[in-house]
């Protein structure tokens, strides 16, 4: 009786646990079910993956027949040595740059301070970094012309603060990094505000405060060095947000890659299979890149 | 003057009082352990001396200088905290010359200050090893080592042994009170294990809903408790209902069986309902050499603790426990036998009902 509800437990906690204290048939039953189990583990994993892969595969089969009855990389070559590629792929490369390293700067300090002093207000928080989920990147991208397209005044006077930042290229830069900013949000907040939670931000906190460290040490040199898996993975998902993003890229008018890949589809059929492939290529290596970097040995060791 | 100094301190949060009119003085050297139940304000006490929580009234004097305003990384004071608290990123070196980094020591003195820490906690084989690839006493070693090596003025220890398992934890704390000792620093320890406090305190302050109950050295705290709690809190106690019988000779009445008192009814009149309280090892079985307070008994029961064996004896109509210790040729009472048992006159306490 009581092996079975230890049973249940264990198969309810999904974990493989070999009991062998019973008889004969229990034991046998037991096997049985845990077969089953795994089984189905199995199937689900195996369905989840050709959901992902099959896409894929098809994509790459697609870029690597350009020419009749052959298999090669032409669309590859091609795609490459087009140079306005490699000048939209770099410029977006800069701009997913300064957006990651900009939304560290602000959400860094920000998801800290809430866990360290104003955990009441996590929750409106949380509400805002959910909001580009709702609000499509077309408004964000209209408000953002609407508001900076004229020059901004100091309230109640004449004076002009700033040129409207659509004006000039630097300007656009700063508006469209914004933009991104606001799009990465989620991703970004939410590997951050994981990543403080494995780690006891506080006590850490209130350790090295014992030992001298003013603020800025502390988040340099405890807390950014301890989150860094995180802040990794934030990244990555704010880079490939950025790098294969469109509307707001179009509608500011930037040579970004997103609109470079679309303006291509709309031409070429092979080349932006070929694109696509790459630069999927591209993020799995960024992903083995945060493995090798990070080894699980800065998370894991918070929770010793 | 007291080293550390701290004066009417009050801490609410809220409406709650924490911390109401805190007063205790420390001198340089000495080792003092807060000792109380969650939730007393032991820990708050502590927290506003290293700075984290700020006094809503009174004054943290060090050293003759006012610190209750200064920001925690201004004071000089080291925390050794429960959770160990070390730097998850930084190997045990890196961890232990933290503070002399941040203050932005040569590095031959930050190695050779390390180096010194190192030694100190007997850890030198790891000095290159991260925090999780040690075991929890080796951690807090390290912990108390970094909180060391900035050489603090006071040393503060919020219920550092509390993670650790029993055998770690007394040689741990054995180990931490002998390097306070070498080094001669001021160290406040917070602990909610009175076995812990006795054992390592120059003196205890037992707090009870952010009061001090009582201050002393663990003999006094022990063997003299001033409030009932203190008396029920430290150590266990055997406690009955009881009348005074006459003040003036010290008899009090259970159950209509007399015990004589040293002290305590002297300020009380015949016929006041108070609390008497005897520790279980002040019992023993009688002999003809004691006389005072032979009391008839019935064993009840009998337990063995490994080096204690506890007998519950019923009294009158109370039930009390005896601790006698454990040795091979130990003569045990058979359960339902009469037997008579015994306390001094000094081993009974007299407290308010």
């Amino acid at each position: 009786m009581a092996s079975e509800k230890i049973r249940k437990v264990v198969e309810m906690s999904g974990i493989s646990i070999d009991l062998r204290v019973g008889k004969g048939r229990g034991r046998k039953s037991w096997s049985l079910s845990r077969l089953g189990t795994r089984f189905w583990s199995w199937f689900w994993f195996i369905l989840g993956a050709l959901y992902f892969l099959l896409p894929l595969y098809a994509t790459l089969n697609f870029s690597l027949r350009m020419e009749r009855d052959v298999i090669g990389f032409k669309a590859y070559i091609r795609a490459f040595e087009d140079p306005e590629f490699l000048k939209t792929f770099l410029y977006s490369n800069v701009l997913a740059l300064l957006t990651i390293v900009a939304s560290i700067i602000l959400i860094v300090p920000t998801a800290y301070w809430i866990r360290l002093r104003l955990p009441e207000a996590r929750r409106i928080v949380e509400f805002i970094t959910l909001l580009p989920f709702v609000v499509p990147a077309i408004i964000l991208v209209f408000g953002l012309i609407r508001i900076y397209s004229s020059p901004i005044k100091i309230p109640f006077t004449d004076a002009t603060l700033f040129q409207p930042l659509t004006t000039f290229e630097v300007g656009t830069d700063i508006l469209i990094v914004a933009g991104y900013m606001v799009l990465g949000l989620p991703y970004m907040y939410r590997s951050v505000d994981t990543g403080m939670r494995t780690v006891d931000v506080r006590t850490l906190t209130e350790a090295a405060q014992s030992l001298g460290a003013s603020w800025f040490t502390i988040i340099v040199r405890v807390i950014l060095p301890n989150i860094r898996a995180a802040l990794l993975s934030g990244a990555l998902l704010t880079f490939a947000i950025v790098v294969g993003e469109v509307t707001l890229a179009s509608f500011l008018g930037v040579p970004a890659f997103g609109p470079y890949l679309f303006l291509l589809g709309q031409h070429r059929a092979y080349e932006p299979a070929a694109l696509s492939f790459a630069s999927f290529l591209l993020t799995w290596v960024a992903m083995g890149l945060i493995q090798l970097f990070t080894g699980g040995q800065g998370q894991a060791a918070g929770a010793h | 003057m007291s080293y550390l100094s701290i004066s009417h301190v009050t801490k609410q949060f809220g409406d709650a009082v924490v911390v109401d009119n805190f007063n205790l003085d420390i001198e340089k050297g000495e080792f003092v352990s807060f000792l109380g139940p969650s939730g007393c304000g032991k820990t708050t006490t502590l927290r506003m001396v290293a700075g984290f929580e700020i006094p809503t009234s009174g004054k943290i004097l060090l050293d003759g200088a006012d610190i209750t305003d200064k920001a925690p990384n201004q004071r000089n004071v080291g925390m050794i905290f429960q959770s160990y608290a070390l730097f998850p990123n930084m190997t045990v070196a890196q961890n232990i010359g933290f503070g002399l980094r941040v203050r932005k020591e040569s590095e031959a003195m930050i190695k050779q200050r390390v180096d010194e820490m190192v030694s100190l906690i007997n850890l030198e084989k790891h000095a290159n090893k991260y925090p999780y690839q040690l075991s929890g006493g080796q951690q807090q070693r390290v912990s108390l080592a970094r909180a060391l090596a900035n050489r603090p003025q006071v040393l503060l220890l919020d219920e550092p042994l509390s993670a650790l398992d029993a055998k770690i934890r007394v040689s741990l704390r054995a180990e931490i009170r002998a390097i306070q000792k070498s080094l001669g620093i001021t160290a406040i320890f917070v602990t909610h294990d009175q076995e812990e406090a006795l054992s390592i305190s120059d003196r205890i302050v037992v707090m009870n809903v952010g009061e001090m109950e009582q201050v002393g050295t663990p003999f006094e705290i022990y063997n003299f408790p001033k409030t009932r709690f203190v008396a029920n809190f430290v150590g266990s106690l055997n406690t009955a209902d009881a009348e005074v019988v006459d003040p003036a000779k010290g008899l009090v009445s259970m159950d209509g069986v007399q015990f004589e008192a040293a002290e305590g009814t002297d300020a009380r009149k015949k016929g006041d309902k108070v609390k008497i309280a005897v520790r279980p090892e002040r019992f023993s079985f009688a002999s003809e050499q004691k006389k005072a307070n032979v009391v008839d008994c019935t064993i009840e029961n009998i337990t063995f603790l490994g080096a204690v064996v506890r007998i519950q004896v019923k009294i009158g109509n109370t039930k009390f426990n005896m601790d006698t210790f454990n040795n091979p040729f130990l003569e045990l009472p058979k359960i339902g036998a009469k037997e008579q048992v015994t306390c001094s006159k000094e081993a009974v306490l007299v407290l308010d009902e």
